[in-house]
């Protein structure tokens, strides 16, 4: 299907659920077509291949909104599930906030979303680079004897979304992925790990001797590891578990929790919150990255916005629902359900890790984390946790069966270094960052 | 969805080049649902996702593509792609396969076709928004949802058999939110099951709002968790996420048969104390995890995965099962069409042992009495996990004492199951609400536990 089809599709559904009795109508149409390979030693384990579509339509009648998906795109089946929806309207209380947005529109320029040369590459070089991280991990150390698979996947997505208001807009983008979970024997101690890489071009991947080269260090590292006292320390998270904590500060600025008071940020705007390190901002329109799209889920136009500004809470992040309920104007973080990140990230700082690390004199480095314990309305962090303890700024030994914990408020105001290793492999990203202080619990 | 002669057809093609074995998997999905907030009912969700699956294996291999384009062209295009893992295997002969009806054992308590009316729906939201308001001053928001599912799978596989199942599934969730001096904390309790929305009309949704109303005042004044290692009673039902993460996880077959598992190669083996029994059960009436056939069309069965301490065997899908050298145990799921089945967890319980809760608590000096848990995640190889408390006390010298909040517990499977030293006689499936997570596919599942003491576990709190 071509952008114009995917369009047309997408403008029919809008007027059939128009004559169906929507006073106001939105769809959106996705198609996505997928590779994935996965493969375990010599032998390729998985091959998959799909293109799936989905449409999605939310209609207003008089503030009372219902929404509707399908898979079923043939104009009997819209209809039926249309139908369907609408008898759902009169049971839904009439909000004076819902509402299709007020301004549609795109970004400017172009974001260079689409990969070209991902759509024609062959597909047994993908094949080739899952078997050979296969090889490279098990070159890299003797203790890898096994693996829980290396992955290669890749995605071209065709968005199109229409509006009763009269806009109709589409956009392609690509996402090219590599990973791989070695597992390492020693003593009758098994270990695991993983490393991946993302991007929208794959000119941006890591490549798959890094990916089999940082997969292989993270799992081998890991052995000898013992619980470490309980203590409160420094506590360095390295990017990837960084951009695993960003998660959370987003949850907290997304308007939809702000707005029932699931948010430690809740009363917050305009307060010193962060240290002055503390710079987040949400940016849809960055060229050729992860999380960037010329509109958002309702067809605003992306743009930047800066969250926290030198640690100061400027805003919380809207869709236009939440932006009317709360007063303010729509951010272009709709999803067309909720309210998601585009490219979401602290800002980069001017320290490697090794720098962090030898500027530590006892502490941990976090390299994974498990778990997902954040009480939203109070800030309260707590995830398992394996990395390493530091002393005398040097790693010492590997750790784990502790937890790191916090509160997020604290931590944000103690930030006091943040690395320079930003990279955007997804849409919420994050460089190492170190927090003074923090609760270890261990032995 | 598909007749069978093109199903026959579909399995024709996909084995073209080949393969040790081949299914079609078609699945459609309604849902109806409303969601409540601030007093009112905020939307309404009508949903359908239909398509077909199609897999092709060739020893421990497998391609997989799935269309939600049901015509003929779009469907042979997906078994053609499915059966491109098998372009090296040698070129057989066209297989042929004649599909046989197999019978599908009875479990659900209602079939049906339609869900209800919206009004009954709507009714249930406010009646739990009422109460969980009435419960108590302090509650100041207050979220809820309600779900009507109907999944309906038609199974068609290179060795004969075509199932058709049609699996009902309500949900019904609150949140309660309360503030007091400032602090904000919240409650959730979910209920449900693989039954009708006639099942809240014995179980008020009203009694529900008022214990996620509980959870969060108790919550609310709770003081942090303490840090550190400490004895821990498990409460008994919601206390089963612990046997899921803790062993259910590694002994799912594809783990075992990787070698990627603790648990691999130890059948027989002491794996826990010997206090310790651990069923799944696919066949649980009402349960979430239930199913008369699991995605690949086998019968839903009670496995005994450890017995008495002793392991008794893994959780099998047939392509796993087959590579082992043993029989599928009914344990192949899948979230939807567009997924290839893994070997999962349906109902994972542990019977009642011969305590009693009261002689359990009066023998904990110092410990975290953890009643119900609002999560957890496993590391498989090693079998470290973390779980996070959702209704927590302190137990100081056998008396259960004050409230505490943000308590997660970590430590390691095997490890906490050896010094599992008291199981109560209180058995009991917990509130159905739980979904379990892995490889990316999300699938309903049921957990269930007495009272259970483990000697010594780390709590992770705030207050070193």
């Amino acid at each position: 299907m071509t952008p114009d089809d995917a369009i047309s599709l997408a403008s029919e559904a809008v007027a059939r659920a128009q004559r169906a009795g929507a006073a106001e109508a939105e769809a959106a149409l996705s198609i996505t077509r997928r590779f994935h390979v996965e493969a375990r030693e010599r032998t390729i384990s998985k091959l998959e291949q799909s293109t799936g579509r989905s449409l999605h339509l939310r209609l207003f009648n008089a503030g009372r909104r219902v929404s509707v998906t399908t898979s079923d795109l043939t104009v009997e089946g819209i209809d039926r599930v249309l139908r369907e929806a609408l008898a759902q309207a009169p049971f839904v209380a009439a909000d004076p906030f819902a509402a299709l947005p007020d301004a549609c529109g795109r970004c400017a320029g172009d974001l260079d979303l689409f990969d070209a040369h991902l759509a024609t590459r062959d597909d047994m070089q993908k094949i080739d680079d899952v078997l050979a991280i296969e090889r490279l991990i098990r070159e890299a150390d003797a203790r890898i004897v096994n693996s829980s698979g290396s992955h290669y996947a890749d995605a071209q997505t065709l968005v199109a979304l229409a509006n009763s208001h009269g806009f109709a807009d589409a956009y392609v983008s690509t996402q090219a992925s590599r990973s791989s979970s070695p597992v390492a024997e020693s003593g009758g101690v098994k270990r695991t790990a993983h490393y991946g890489t993302a991007a929208s071009h794959s000119r941006d991947l890591d490549a798959n001797e890094t990916v089999a080269a940082l997969a292989a260090r993270r799992t081998v590292e890991m052995f000898g590891a013992r619980k470490p006292p309980t203590m409160r320390v420094p506590v360095i998270f390295e990017r990837d578990i960084a951009a695993a904590v960003l998660d959370d500060i987003f949850a907290a600025v997304n308007a939809a929790n702000v707005a029932v008071g699931n948010s430690f940020l809740a009363d917050r705007i305009g307060d010193r919150v962060g240290s002055a390190l503390v710079s987040i901002v949400d940016d849809g329109t960055l060229a050729g990255r992860l999380g960037s799209a010329p509109f958002d889920g309702e067809g605003v136009a992306t743009r930047r916005t800066p969250v926290f500004e030198r640690g100061v809470l400027r805003t919380f992040l809207y869709d236009s629902y939440y932006a009317r309920k709360l007063g303010a104007a729509t951010t272009g973080n709709s999803t067309g359900g909720g309210i998601g990140a585009n490219n979401f990230y602290l800002e980069a700082g001017d320290r490697g890790l090794a720098e962090m690390i030898a500027a530590t004199p006892r502490g941990v480095l976090v390299l994974d984390t498990i778990g997902f314990a954040t009480e939203h309305a109070t800030g309260t962090y707590s995830r398992g946790a394996r990395g390493f303890m530091i002393e005398q700024g040097e790693l010492t030994y590997p750790i784990d069966e502790c937890t790191v914990a916090g509160n997020f408020c604290d931590m944000l105001a103690a930030v006091d270094m943040v690395g320079n290793d930003l990279r955007f492999d997804g849409s919420i990203v994050s460089p190492s960052f170190r927090v003074a202080e923090m609760t270890i619990s261990g032995n | 969805m598909l007749d069978i002669l093109t199903l026959e057809r579909l399995i024709a093609r996909a084995l073209r080049h080949g393969g040790t074995y081949a299914d079609i998997f078609c699945e459609r999905r309604r849902s109806y649902a409303f969601r409540l907030q601030d007093g009112s009912i905020h939307e309404g969700t009508t949903a359908l996702t239909q398509g077909v699956g199609v897999r092709v294996v060739v020893g421990e291999s497998a391609g997989y593509a799935y269309s939600d384009d049901l015509s003929l062209d779009a469907l042979l295009r997906a078994a053609d792609a499915a059966s491109l893992i098998a372009r090296s295997a040698p070129s057989g002969a066209e297989h042929r396969v004649e599909l046989t009806t197999m019978s599908v054992p009875p479990l659900y308590d209602e079939t049906r076709g339609e869900h209800a009316a919206a009004a009954q729906y709507v009714a249930l939201l406010e009646r739990a928004d009422r109460a969980a308001r009435a419960y108590d001053a302090r509650i100041v928001a207050v979220n809820a949802h309600v779900a009507d599912e109907l999944q309906d799978v038609w199974i068609a596989t290179s060795d004969g058999r075509y199932v058709h199942d049609h699996r009902p599934m309500v949900t019904f969730g609150v949140q309660a939110v309360a503030l007091a001096h400032g602090e904000r904390a919240s409650g959730y309790v979910g209920d449900g099951g693989r039954t009708s929305i006639a099942y809240f009309d014995t179980h008020a949704p009203d009694e529900l709002a008022r214990d996620a109303a509980r959870v969060a005042t108790t919550n609310v004044d709770a003081r942090p968790a303490p840090a550190g290692e400490m004895e821990m009673v498990v409460g008994a039902g919601g206390g089963g996420v612990l046997l899921h993460e803790a062993v259910g996880h590694g002994l799912e077959s594809d783990f075992n048969r990787r070698g990627t598992s603790l648990y691999s190669g130890r059948v027989g083996e002491r794996v826990a104390s010997e206090l310790v029994t651990i069923y799944d059960d696919g066949n649980l009436p009402e349960e979430r995890g239930s199913v008369a056939v699991d995605d690949e069309g086998i019968p839903g069965q009670h496995k005994v995965l450890v017995e008495k301490g002793v392991l008794r065997g893994y959780m099998q899908d047939t392509l796993n099962a087959r590579l082992m050298g043993t029989a599928s145990t009914g344990s192949g799921r899948r979230q939807s069409f567009r997924f290839m089945p893994q070997p999962r967890m349906c109902n994972t319980y542990m019977p009642s042992g011969e305590s009693t809760v009261e002689e359990i608590i009066a023998s904990t000096k110092h410990g975290l009495y953890a009643k119900s848990f609002a999560g957890g995640q496993v590391e498989i190889s090693k079998g470290d996990f973390v779980f996070m408390v959702a209704e927590g006390y302190l137990i100081e010298n056998g008396k259960v004492t004050a409230p505490v909040k943000n308590a997660t517990i970590v430590g390691n499977g095997p490890d906490a199951m050896t010094k599992v030293t008291a199981v109560a006689n209180d058995s009991r499936l917990a509130r159905r609400h739980y979904t379990c997570g892995k490889g990316g596919q999300h699938v309903p599942v049921g957990v269930g536990m007495p009272t259970v003491k483990i000697s010594s576990i780390t709590v992770g709190g705030t207050q070193a």
